[in-house]
């Protein structure tokens, strides 16, 4: 849908410029539609991915910079699969996304990291380091750590570090993740108000009331918790194991950001203890998932894993050193490993803490509010039009 | 034969009177009938038990709208009764030696167990078979006996058995014999016929294989073969045509007392047609190329819906409408003054709901997406090699090309000739082609032919 202004700039280079962020035939493309009436997801007001290929194939990169398309897209590969060119318009909509977190990004880090993995290798070494130094600095173990174990031969985990009481460990911790919350959640909310100028205030031609806003919020919430659009492809499992993953992780970031102190605690609670339970289903839902990613983009196939930017190889590499290093961390604990336990929790969160500062706002994982809000503007556009294009089973045009 | 040849050695050589064509398509016929009206003498050996191809299965022709049987059956009755053109139906070419001007060439042929000269053609035999399969020439829209005559017009006109549907054969006669009992003729059927293998000496071979045309089921979101009323163009055609299973009716297909899937008069007429162009063709999944007719047969299928059913509503999904030949622009341009609805846009998929077929597209041109529902959906197959041209090709010594059509000598100046000397290719075995430039094709190396004959005198082979 519309975004394009009164001065339209060609760049005749696009095409080569985005091939950085995504490989595809995309000149192939012949305009046969297939692609879009294969896909469950395009519908009037908002037809992808033929629409963006076409936009693509003029050069109007300010068109696609201002488009939202590329996020409606949940690249089940069904156009892919089945496009007469081998033109890859899904990876086209995947390679857009890519662009796109790099035109949200007001800082310009995201396109350096996206351009190239030495500058995202280089930021994610940078904070892991400053991670390890300030414990080793700050927070090293104790001379006599190794008493520091419960009654139950567990580690008793706040109570490794040298100079500062358990209580007030947790607390550093806990103020830690505060700030990163903060640093990540403000980079976040800027870059989602530039994607809400470029693809809706920029848009001279839809209006939208205020009472719109109010009406279509609820489509923000819902989409960001169930990604129900996601369930509507034809690959459903995709959607399922999606949604493990992403529960997963959700959990575990609530019970680590929120509940801290609950979780981090110095006893060793039984198995079914909620705190656990959720740690156990969390694991699981984000390895299961990250398992068959891996096997799925090492093998290249299906089509959606034939290309891996080295975006995505670190996102899941992150994600995987993450989960590993926090199953290795339990079972020391368990163990009652003293020094294994304190040096697996400095690498732990040398994994994390970059991560999550590089990949939400800058990277990958800023899909977590980029499609959820794209979801809430493309309902925002589409109630504004005056007559809703229920089109469906119309006769044809003569 | 002289040994220096083999070495690739100059040597002169008087080429043979008489040709091989294989395939009695069009092109075939054309070819044959060409070079037997000169004077020459010519085996058209036909690997199915009448000539006609697939011309004596369409009902008209584009841009004109000729009767396509009222064209063709005449040429295929000169055929028949050609005294210089000796008719091998049932037959395949099985070895090719020798070399170019004197070509030794192997042929089994194929028993039809049915007497050539004494069948009178009553219909006895087949009013009593048991045995039915789907008919050939019906594209499958109807089921014919084991003892058959292809079609009313078919060259031979006599009847023959085909083994795979033959009680008795596949009992190994122990059940049924009925056809031997009721013939009137004596001797006239033979369950226990042989094959038999021909040795025959040509000087040239023309190639004239044609097509098949593309497997539906390969797409299989189309859902061809799953859904009854999806049909391929050529079972349309059958439909249409006035000697077809439904009389030139249009009629959904519906299941028999036994059964099985066929077209009836009653079936019951469809309220909208929907055509999808472009299935098998122009698809980097399956043929890249375009296979170059059905744009303009589809038009013409459009307008004979059109003129059979006035009030049905008829759809062509099309990416791009190739009208390019003679008359051809002005063909499109009239079906579009028919009421006939052009959608720029490849169907992506269809579905059944409630019997009716449910169309997804996109409408490129007013840039919306159309969901449709038709009565019934025509798929508009494109045209792949025949069967066996791989091992026709290694055996005459003729290169196909990767998508299997025979390769030509030049595209530009010699689209007859082929890389081997006396071996000649006319028609869609040669790549995609409509009538008009198949006949002109076959007249072509009809031409090549009699050229090296009648100089032949003395022609050098390298």
């Amino acid at each position: 849908m519309g975004g394009l202004t009164m001065n339209t700039r060609v760049n005749p280079d696009f095409e080569k410029e985005l091939q950085k962020y995504g490989k595809g035939n995309w000149n192939e493309c012949f305009h046969c539609g297939n692609c879009t009436a294969i896909c469950p997801l395009s519908e009037d007001g908002f037809l992808f991915p033929r629409n963006s290929i076409r936009t693509l194939q003029m050069g109007l990169e300010k068109k696609l910079e201002t488009s939202i398309e590329p996020w409606l897209c949940y690249y089940c590969g069904d156009c892919s699969e089945t496009c007469p060119r081998d033109a890859n318009p899904g990876e086209l909509m995947m390679a857009l996304r890519r662009y796109l977190t790099t035109r949200y990004d007001w800082t310009g880090l995201s396109k350096k990291f996206y351009t190239s993995a030495v500058w995202e290798y280089a930021a994610i070494a940078i904070i892991a380091l400053l991670v390890i130094v300030s414990f080793l600095v700050f927070l090293p173990l104790r001379p006599d750590a190794a008493l520091m174990v419960n009654e139950s031969g567990g580690v008793m985990i706040n109570s490794l570090v040298a100079g500062v009481s358990p209580d007030r460990f947790v607390t550093l911790i806990e103020y830690g993740d505060w700030l990163m919350a903060v640093i990540v959640g403000g980079l976040l909310i800027t870059n989602i108000f530039n994607m809400y100028y470029k693809t809706i205030i920029a848009d001279k031609t839809v209006k939208i009331p205020l009472s719109a806003y109010f009406k279509e919020f609820w489509q923000l919430i819902y989409n960001f918790v169930t990604q129900a659009s996601f369930s509507k492809c034809e690959k459903r499992s995709y959607w399922l194991g999606h949604l493990l993953l992403m529960t997963g992780y959700t959990i575990m970031f609530i019970i680590v950001v929120v509940f801290l102190p609950y979780f981090q605690i110095e006893e060793v609670v039984p198995v079914w203890h909620w705190q656990r339970l959720l740690g156990y289903y969390a694991t699981f839902g984000i390895l299961f998932f990250l398992g068959i990613v891996i096997f799925q983009r090492l093998r290249k196939n299906p089509i959606t894993m034939k290309f891996s930017h080295a975006s995505d190889w670190i996102f899941i590499i992150m994600l995987a050193l993450t989960t590993l290093t926090g199953i290795i961390l339990h079972i020391f604990r368990l163990a009652g490993m003293v020094e294994a336990t304190y040096y697996t929790y400095i690498i732990h969160l040398a994994v994390l803490v970059p991560m999550i500062v590089i990949e939400v706002p800058f990277s990958k994982w800023s899909h977590l509010a980029y499609r959820p809000f794209a979801i809430y503007f493309s309902k925002l556009k589409l109630a504004t039009l005056k007559e809703k294009s229920v089109r469906k089973l119309a006769p044809a045009i003569s | 034969m002289n040994s220096s040849s083999e070495n690739g050695n100059e040597f002169h050589q008087k080429v043979h009177p008489d040709t091989l064509v294989i395939g009695a398509g069009i092109a075939g016929i054309q070819a044959s009938l060409e070079i037997a009206n000169a004077g020459y003498k010519v085996y058209l050996v036909e690997k199915s038990g009448t000539i006609g191809g697939h011309m004596a299965m369409f009902d008209k022709t584009f841009p004109t709208l000729d009767c396509a049987a009222c064209i063709l059956t005449p040429k295929m009755v000169e055929v028949g009764q050609h005294s210089r053109i000796d008719l091998l139906t049932c037959s395949e070419v099985t070895e090719v030696n020798g070399y170019p001007g004197a070509f030794k060439v192997k042929i089994h042929k194929k028993a039809r167990f049915v007497d050539q000269q004494l069948c009178i053609g009553c219909g006895s035999c087949a009013a009593k078979c048991p045995g039915k399969a789907p008919s050939e020439f019906d594209s499958g829209t109807a089921l014919r006996k084991a003892i058959y005559i292809p079609f009313p017009q078919a060259v031979p006109n006599k009847y023959l058995i085909d083994p795979e549907s033959c009680l008795y054969m596949q009992t190994d006669g122990k059940k049924c014999g009925v056809c031997v009992k009721f013939c009137p003729v004596n001797d006239c059927i033979d369950l226990h016929a042989m094959d038999e293998e021909l040795n025959i000496e040509v000087g040239n071979i023309v190639i004239a294989t044609g097509f098949k045309i593309f497997d539906a089921k390969k797409v299989a979101r189309f859902g061809y073969g799953k859904f009854p009323n999806v049909l391929t163009s050529l079972e349309l055609e059958r439909l249409i045509n006035a000697g077809g299973p439904t009389e030139g009716k249009i009629t959904f297909r519906t299941k028999d007392k036994k059964g099985n899937w066929v077209f009836k008069p009653d079936g019951g007429a469809p309220d909208s047609v929907a055509i999808i162009h472009c299935v098998g063709s122009r698809d980097e999944n399956c043929n890249a190329y375009c296979s170059k007719v059905c744009c303009m047969y589809s038009l013409k299928l459009a307008h004979l819906v059109k003129e059979k059913l006035p009030a049905t509503a008829v759809y062509e999904y099309f990416i791009d409408m190739r009208a390019f030949g003679k008359g051809y622009e002005e063909f499109y341009q009239r079906i579009k003054k028919e009421g006939v609805h052009m959608i720029r846009g490849k169907t992506a998929k269809i579905e059944e709901i409630k019997g009716s077929l449910k169309l997804r597209s996109e409408d490129i041109l007013n840039n919306r997406i159309i969901e449709q529902l038709a009565d019934m959906v025509i798929l508009a197959v494109g045209l792949e090699p025949s069967d066996g041209v791989k091992q026709l090709s290694e055996m005459i010594g003729v290169e196909i090309d990767a998508n299997g059509w025979y390769k030509e000598l030049d595209s530009l100046l010699d689209p007859v000739g082929t890389a081997r000397q006396g071996v000649t290719i006319a028609g869609v075995c040669q790549g995609p082609k409509d009538i008009p430039d198949t006949v002109a094709q076959a007249s072509a190396a009809a031409a090549r032919v009699l050229q090296s004959i009648e100089s032949l005198k003395e022609v050098e082979f390298i």
